[in-house]
């Protein structure tokens, strides 16, 4: 046999070879990338290969290749250029999925800037009719908490999406029973910060379930740590004490506060 | 001990060429202007995803520039050698192929080093500095409550740990080189088995699912044959949130060092074929 | 004594293609290279001397037969340590000043830094490169790059030097001041094996020769019983007038020798360039110190077929 194709030959065995051997060393650290990249972890064949492509095409690069879309997608902001903006947002997101800051920068954008970007398009506020005006917003909220949903597939333990969605609906559809789902499920989630979990008792009172939100915050507060400030303890006990007073509580049945370290000692 | 400081001599002197191409300090200077090119997006986002976004970016381009750098680089060292028969001169002296090999390899490995740490130094001082700027702003003393965030020994970790992948790249070239005739076809082959690499990780998975029992022994076969590059993609969510666990460190580094031995021991395999 | 080279029965095969078809290059080659000759390995081009070379200095791996420098397998790393070779039409590493590339050679062969440095200005000097030491390799002519090329070969001082078409597309001083270095390294007591195919250039300089054709060895030996004109006498003599020629004629005549031939020597073109320019010390012929100026008197030996001239 030529020494060429006996040498290749040799090498293409031993490649495999060392693949194997390779793969039990590679293991705990392929599990952890997994477990951080969200575009890895889809389920189905037909989405593996349809992301997988993207991904294995463009290797590592495709940060790189994202942001450089997003540099592009700064200037369709800048001028103010709607259909450059949405397919720029559909594009980079589609590329890299990975980080929030294209997701989130994405929904703000459809849901807080598109809208004026339309209206003065079709001749400024004092020309469009309240109702298009209306109409439109509704639609670029629409579509922000779609962006936003999509991000949710990737991220699904990332409290950050669902607390826009409540955010949206809450403050710019007014569909407080909508916001409700999102606040809950957010303050669901291990990472959750502490306010997802007040503000969805803040929705409740707005809706007039004092009583529910008084049991979902009592169920809550004793597993805060009252030294961490970020768990902000005492916020929620004081909107403890304020529902307890609208539902008249009899002291006897109060929370009790929860004792701080120092104090214990 | 003689063979340690032939390779020595062979790399110091690839190193040498290397640095005095105009590929590498394109190379540098590209890499660089777009590292510091992420200031262009401060105007556009705000707080701490900023750092996120300069820190994606600039290892984007670390991984980007590097892999050029490493595919190109090893080619092109390796096949002027070939060319302007200075390869003959050196193995017509008492030099193994294997310290040839060996010295060429670390030689460029060595330049890819160089071009690794500065970018990543670089991109250290560019996260350090606006991080800076970010905490001074009111609006965002919300985002560092305990002072600075950005895990910056790991970003080291992982500037290092893509050097090792380069490592592996460098070694694929080489055994790639030592087959072929031509640069050109040396740097294409090369980036085939790049995005083969990045790609494998599909085969592994997708193997078990294929009825057709010959695509899916093909497919087996490409899932072990080639690395998987992906399992290197530590940068994108370390370093700014979470620590780099050192299970997932000697992990890489571990899965690094086989590879570089074995795919080098080939490379001379390879090259052994060679007429020169 | 081992012979500096020994090669017997050597056979190398190129595969073609998928390997069914095979090109020989060398086909049962068997010389030998004694200590201290100018051996030249000559043909023409793809006439197989490359690849000998390439065996001698283990950078193939014979077919067939064997090969040995100085008594080792040329394939081992160790039979190359007193080998010097100077590759044909030498590029280097353009980026590195000819000194510089001379003291990296020198390391590589295992010189310390001092020795190798100490050494690279002997060999530089040596050549006649010393004021050019300092320029980078890239800026070197022709004729320089061969002379670097031969201080690198000479820079561990080995015992067998290796020329491989030291005098290819090199102008005649250059081609001179080669040839020159060559019988130098002869008188150093240095064996020295030149491949060439400007079988002429060679001839003035190489004590011994193989002449190689297809793969094969079609002539090898003393350069002299080679080279022999087959039955002529020549003499050479100084100025002879044209009465002496004619009574030397008859006189040989009544000895039954046909005088066939007198005619004034003629010069190389070489030769004439280089007296022109004042380096005639650079001209050298084998067998002689100088050339003899004066008529030359070619007779047949026999006087049998001198009509036919």
């Amino acid at each position: 046999m030529n020494p060429f194709w006996k040498s290749l030959a040799l090498v293409l065995v031993a490649a495999f070879l060392v693949g194997l051997l390779a793969r039990p060393v590679e293991e705990p650290a392929w599990q952890w990338v997994r477990e951080q990249e969200p575009a890895l972890q889809l389920e189905s064949l037909e989405d593996l290969l349809g992301q997988g492509i993207i991904v294995g095409v463009m290797g590592g690069f495709r940060s790189i290749f994202a942001n450089l879309l997003w540099i592009r997608g700064s200037e369709y902001w800048k001028e103010q250029d709607l259909p450059g903006m949405q397919t720029m947002i559909r594009l980079v997101t589609a590329i890299d999925p990975r980080p929030s800051f294209f997701w989130m920068n994405g929904a703000r954008i459809t849901s807080l800037d598109m809208p004026h970007w339309r209206i003065r398009e079709q001749g400024g506020r004092q020309n469009v009719p309240e109702v298009v005006q209306e109409r439109i917003f509704e639609e670029q909220n629409l579509a922000g908490i779609e962006i936003l949903h999509r991000a949710m597939v990737y991220h699904p333990n990332n409290p950050q999406y669902p607390l826009e969605i409540g955010l949206i609906k809450a403050r710019r559809m007014d569909d407080l029973e909508g916001a409700l789902k999102y606040y809950r499920k957010a303050s669901e989630m291990p990472n959750a910060p502490a306010y997802a979990a007040r503000v969805y008792a803040q929705l409740l009172r707005r809706l007039g379930r004092d009583q529910e939100a008084y049991e979902w915050l009592a169920g809550i507060y004793p597993t805060l740590d009252p030294d961490n400030i970020y768990d902000r303890a005492e916020v929620m006990l004081r909107r403890i004490r304020e529902l307890e007073e609208d539902l008249n509580i009899p002291p006897e049945e109060r929370i009790p506060e929860l004792a701080r370290d120092s104090a214990r000692k | 001990m003689n063979s340690l400081r032939i390779i020595r001599l062979i790399a110091g002197n690839t190193f040498l060429e290397a640095v005095r191409q105009k590929l590498f300090l394109f190379l540098v200077f590209i890499a660089a202007a777009f590292i510091v090119s992420s200031f262009y997006f401060r105007d556009l986002d705000f707080g701490f995803s900023e750092l996120k976004f300069i820190s994606d970016f600039g290892f984007g381009a670390i991984v980007f520039f590097g892999s050029i750098l490493s595919i190109a680089g090893a080619a092109q060292l390796f096949f002027n050698e070939i060319e302007n028969r200075t390869a003959l001169t050196i193995l017509a002296k008492p030099v193994r192929r294997i310290e040839f090999i060996l010295g060429k390899f670390t030689g460029v490995w060595a330049v890819v080093l160089a071009f690794t740490a500065m970018m990543t130094l670089l991109l250290m001082a560019i996260l350090w500095y606006r991080e800076g700027i970010l905490m001074g702003m009111e609006r965002f003393a919300r985002d560092f409550p305990e002072g600075r965030k950005v895990l910056y020994g790991d970003i080291l970790w992982v500037g290092f740990l893509q050097w090792l992948k380069f490592g592996i790249l460098i070694s694929i070239t080489m055994i790639v080189a030592g087959f072929a005739r031509t640069n050109l076809f040396t740097v294409v082959i090369s980036f085939f088995i790049l995005i083969i690499c990045h790609l494998q990780y599909l085969a592994r998975d997708a193997w078990a699912e294929i009825a057709f029992w010959p695509a899916r022994m093909g497919v087996a076969v490409m899932g072990f044959a080639f690395p998987n590059f992906q399992v290197f993609n530590v940068g994108e969510y370390v370093a700014l949130y979470e620590p780099l666990p050192w299970s997932v460190i000697g992990s890489l580094v571990g899965l690094s060092a086989i590879y570089i031995i074995v795919y080098n021991l080939l490379a001379v395999v390879s090259f052994r074929s060679r007429e020169i | 004594m081992a012979p500096a080279i020994e090669i017997k029965e050597l056979t190398k095969d190129f595969p073609l293609g998928l390997g069914k078809y095979k090109l020989r290059a060398v086909d049962h080659l068997s010389l030998r290279v004694e200590q201290n000759q100018v051996f030249g390995l000559l043909g023409p081009n793809g006439s197989g001397k490359s690849t000998t070379m390439k065996v001698i200095l283990g950078l193939l791996t014979p077919t067939a037969g064997e090969c040995r420098v100085y008594g080792l397998p040329s394939n081992k790393t160790a039979a190359r340590k007193e080998v010097g070779f100077l590759p044909e039409a030498p590029y280097f590493y353009k980026y590195l000043s000819g000194l510089e590339m001379v003291v990296l050679m020198g390391k590589i062969c295992g010189l310390s830094a001092a020795r190798a440095r100490e050494r690279a200005w002997e060999v530089i000097e040596w050549v006649g490169l010393k004021d050019a030491a300092r320029r980078r390799v890239g800026t070197y002519s022709k004729g320089m790059l061969q002379r670097i090329g031969i201080a690198q070969a000479l820079v561990h001082d080995p015992q067998l030097i290796i020329l491989d078409e030291p005098t290819a597309g090199v102008d005649p001083v250059g081609s001179a001041e080669i040839s020159s270095l060559v019988l130098k390294l002869k008188e150093a007591g240095k064996t020295i094996l030149l491949c060439s195919h400007l079988l002429a250039q060679v001839e003035d300089i190489c004590d011994h020769v193989a002449i190689m054709n297809k793969g094969r060895c079609i002539r090898q030996g003393p350069l002299a019983e080679i080279t022999e004109g087959q039955g002529d006498t020549e003499i050479r003599l100084d100025q002879l007038p044209e009465p002496e020629v004619e009574a030397l004629r008859r006189w040989l005549g009544e000895r039954g020798i046909d005088l066939r031939q007198v005619k004034r020597p003629q010069l190389r073109l070489d030769e004439v360039f280089l007296r022109e320019i004042g380096k005639a010390d650079l001209i050298y012929r084998q067998g002689s110190e100088s050339v003899q100026l004066g008529s030359q008197v070619t007779s047949d030996k026999a006087g049998k077929d001198s009509e036919n001239e």
